[in-house]
């Protein structure tokens, strides 16, 4: 039985928007190169470095200016219950294509999908992606494929899984190994390793030792969720609304001691 | 085959200088459709307007325009078979083939859109059923209950063409089709039960799910029935619209103004229906659903399509409420095209309005309303759909008893 929920926690105090993560998940999930990989709208990545500022609405002066660098990727969704998840993207597509694992994993077949971007609408991350255009993998650029994720064809839609295959992958070394306790596997997604000041932390959101424990999360002054600003709402009023409907859920926090960021990160109720 | 060439000739020249030019015209949009269709579906959809933020586009707009039109069909029909109101007789056959194309062109239109055109019949394989016989996904009802319909509007269209006069001598064919039209009321309920709700899934279903998305969100009862509404009032009048157009170019009275006339009233009591829903969702929307996100409504409605389509949608629908639902007005030829374009109009913005403001709503404080424009593929794949249509009713017209009440005209003259 797995008892281990991923979890990932981005602490952009720490964060120098570098692009390392975003490189590293490239590379590890066998992201093909576009001629048009400036079209912001139409690049396949998946995870996505957006830089923000506290006057994307204008009028601060020279020297109250400040930016920041978030990584996005998929959050994972779970919806209002994680023992009964249910994301946004996993019930709307048609063809079952998506699904969500006992560990909280959003998945994705990519050989499943017919591409009718339905759980791209549903998504409020944008963490899903279409091939808009036929993937190429010229020249030498084939010999340095990932030979544990697929490689992507055009037109279905691919995302973001913290790296599952990684886990895959460490569940049968630890089993080759003579470990019968599955939740002892662990492992670390690309853009984790990848981070040069530690920025991004990722383990197991139930366990207490781990540094994402989500209880310890929930508490820290410093912990926001993406446009989930029902964490801010008072008990009684999130639990009145989530009688109501689901709320994403996701399974990322982002830590930051600027208040000007943890305002626009967790939503729109400051804007 | 040079009978078939020399019947060709013989009717080309015996058209007008006018309708040579529009079937040209209608001739050289569908050839349009054809070679952008091949670059789609060869290349990718990399040649639309639409990315990883406006997901879906023009040709869904598309989808839902046509299957609400469309929908004009089933409630027609219903009321002909199952409630029996005969006025609507002559005008029956006009409404099949509407909903037939409506829906044909659905299909073809999300073959087009989809990613991965061949693995379109994954639908069927690997529909996405929850517990029981509810679908997990509004989409696999969608795809199911749109293709039964369909099979559906084909037995009920196959009568038209078998009473054709050369088929008609044939006595298999007769016999089958005056057997297929007595069996009509089964279809007709049929396709009701079937309409009902893919009328609700695609139209208001697919898209209140969609519950961390407050552009869309909002009860599932409530949308989902209002686009069921929405179908039978904007449907009606879609089924005045086509054969008053028909008439106004063949210049001849294609069915009695009493069939017109009911269908125009019981279109207007739809549409009085559908405005107060459409206020009610406003409503809420407004003070219940949209501040669940602790965001404002009126904050949604911004960008290039928010308050540009629903001001015109709600204003677009009193005119059909004024016109159809006072006996006068309804019943002057002027002033019911009239109302009936406005109608159509009002339930196209609607559809606009759900399609392209819900991905127009930024996901993130930091983002603006983004913005889409179709490219000149999507265009001619949108149009070359409507010209095909336009050629396939126009034949129908011309050398299909599309019209008995015509017919019995001519004869009487």
């Amino acid at each position: 039985m797995m008892n281990v929920r991923w979890g990932m926690s981005i602490d952009l105090d720490k964060c120098t928007g570098c692009g390392a993560c975003q490189i590293s998940c490239m590379q590890e999930n066998n992201m093909p190169i576009f001629d048009e990989d400036s079209d912001i709208p139409k690049r396949v990545t998946f995870l996505d470095l957006m830089k923000v500022t506290n006057d994307f609405e204008g009028g601060k002066k020279y020297g109250e200016v400040q930016t920041a660098f978030i990584p996005k990727m998929c959050m994972q969704c779970s919806g209002n219950d994680p023992k009964n998840p249910h994301p946004p993207c996993v019930t709307v597509c048609p063809v079952v294509a998506t699904d969500v694992g006992d560990d909280g994993i959003v998945s994705q077949i990519w050989s499943r999908c017919i591409g009718c971007r339905y759980c791209q609408a549903a998504c409020p991350y944008e963490a899903r992606v279409f091939n808009w255009w036929k993937p190429r993998y010229e020249g030498d650029f084939k010999q340095g494929l990932n030979s544990d994720v697929s490689v992507a064809s055009r037109g279905t839609v691919v995302k973001c899984t913290f790296c599952s295959h990684i886990w895959k992958r460490e569940r049968d070394r630890a089993i080759a190994g003579g470990e019968t306790d599955i939740n002892k596997v662990t492992y670390t997604p690309a853009c984790v390793s990848a981070c040069p000041t530690g920025a991004i932390v990722f383990g197991d959101l139930n366990n207490p030792n781990s540094p994402v424990y989500e209880t310890r999360l929930k508490n820290d002054p410093r912990a926001v969720r993406m446009v989930h600003s029902i964490d801010q709402q008072p008990e009684n009023e999130r639990a009145r609304r989530m009688r109501i409907k689901d709320y994403p859920n996701p399974k990322v926090y982002y830590l930051s001691s600027q208040k000007w960021l943890r305002d626009i990160i967790s939503g729109f109720q400051n804007s | 085959m040079n009978t078939i060439i020399e019947f060709v000739k013989t009717e080309w020249n015996s058209f007008s200088k006018k309708t040579k030019i529009a079937l040209l015209v209608l001739t050289a949009l569908v050839g349009l459709f054809g070679i952008f269709a091949i670059q789609i579906l060869f290349w990718g959809l990399g040649y639309t307007d639409m990315n990883n933020t406006f997901a879906m586009g023009l040709w869904i707009i598309g989808d839902l325009g046509f299957v609400a039109l469309g929908g004009g069909a089933f409630f027609t029909g219903f009321l002909l078979y199952i409630f029996r109101v005969d006025k609507l007789e002559p005008l029956i056959n006009s409404t099949v083939l509407i909903g037939f194309m409506c829906y044909l062109f659905t299909f073809i239109l999300l073959v087009f859109d989809i990613g991965q055109p061949l693995r379109a019949w994954f639908g069927y394989t690997y529909p996405n059923w929850g517990p029981g016989l509810m679908p997990q996904s509004m989409l696999t009802e969608v795809i199911w209950c749109l293709t039964f319909y369909f099979i559906v509007l084909c037995v009920e269209l196959i009568p038209v063409p078998l009473k054709h006069k050369i088929l008609d001598k044939i006595p298999v064919l007769h016999y089958t089709g005056h057997y297929l039209h007595r069996l009509m009321w089964i279809m007709a309920a049929v396709g009701t039960f079937l309409s009902f709700f893919h009328q609700g899934s695609l139209g208001g279903g697919m898209w209140d799910v969609l519950y961390a998305k407050p552009g869309w969100w909002r009860a599932h009862h409530q949308f989902f029935f209002m686009a069921i509404v929405a179908a039978t009032a904007g449907g009606t009048c879609f089924m005045i619209m086509v054969p008053k157009i028909a008439e106004r170019i063949m210049k001849k009275e294609v069915a009695p103004k009493e069939s017109f006339y009911t269908l125009a009233r019981i279109s207007g009591v739809m549409f009085t229906f559908y405005f107060i829903f459409r206020l009610y969702d406003v409503y809420t929307m407004a003070a219940t659903y949209v501040p669940m996100a602790d965001r404002s409504f009126a904050d949604t409605l911004g960008g290039y399509y928010g308050w540009t389509t629903l001001i015109p949608e709600l204003l677009l629908c009193l005119v059909p409420i004024t016109i159809l639902n006072v006996k006068k007005l309804r019943e002057n030829e002027k002033t019911l095209f009239f109302a009936v374009i406005c109608g159509v109009t009002a339930i196209v913005f609607s559809k606009i309005g759900v399609v392209l403001n819900g991905f127009s709503v930024p996901n993130f404080p930091w983002r603006g309303f983004a913005g889409y424009f179709p490219t000149v593929q999507e265009w001619s794949i949108m149009i070359g759909s409507v010209a095909t249509m336009i050629l396939i009713y126009w034949g129908f017209a011309a050398y299909l008893p599309l019209f008995p009440h015509m017919k019995e005209q001519e004869s009487e003259e």
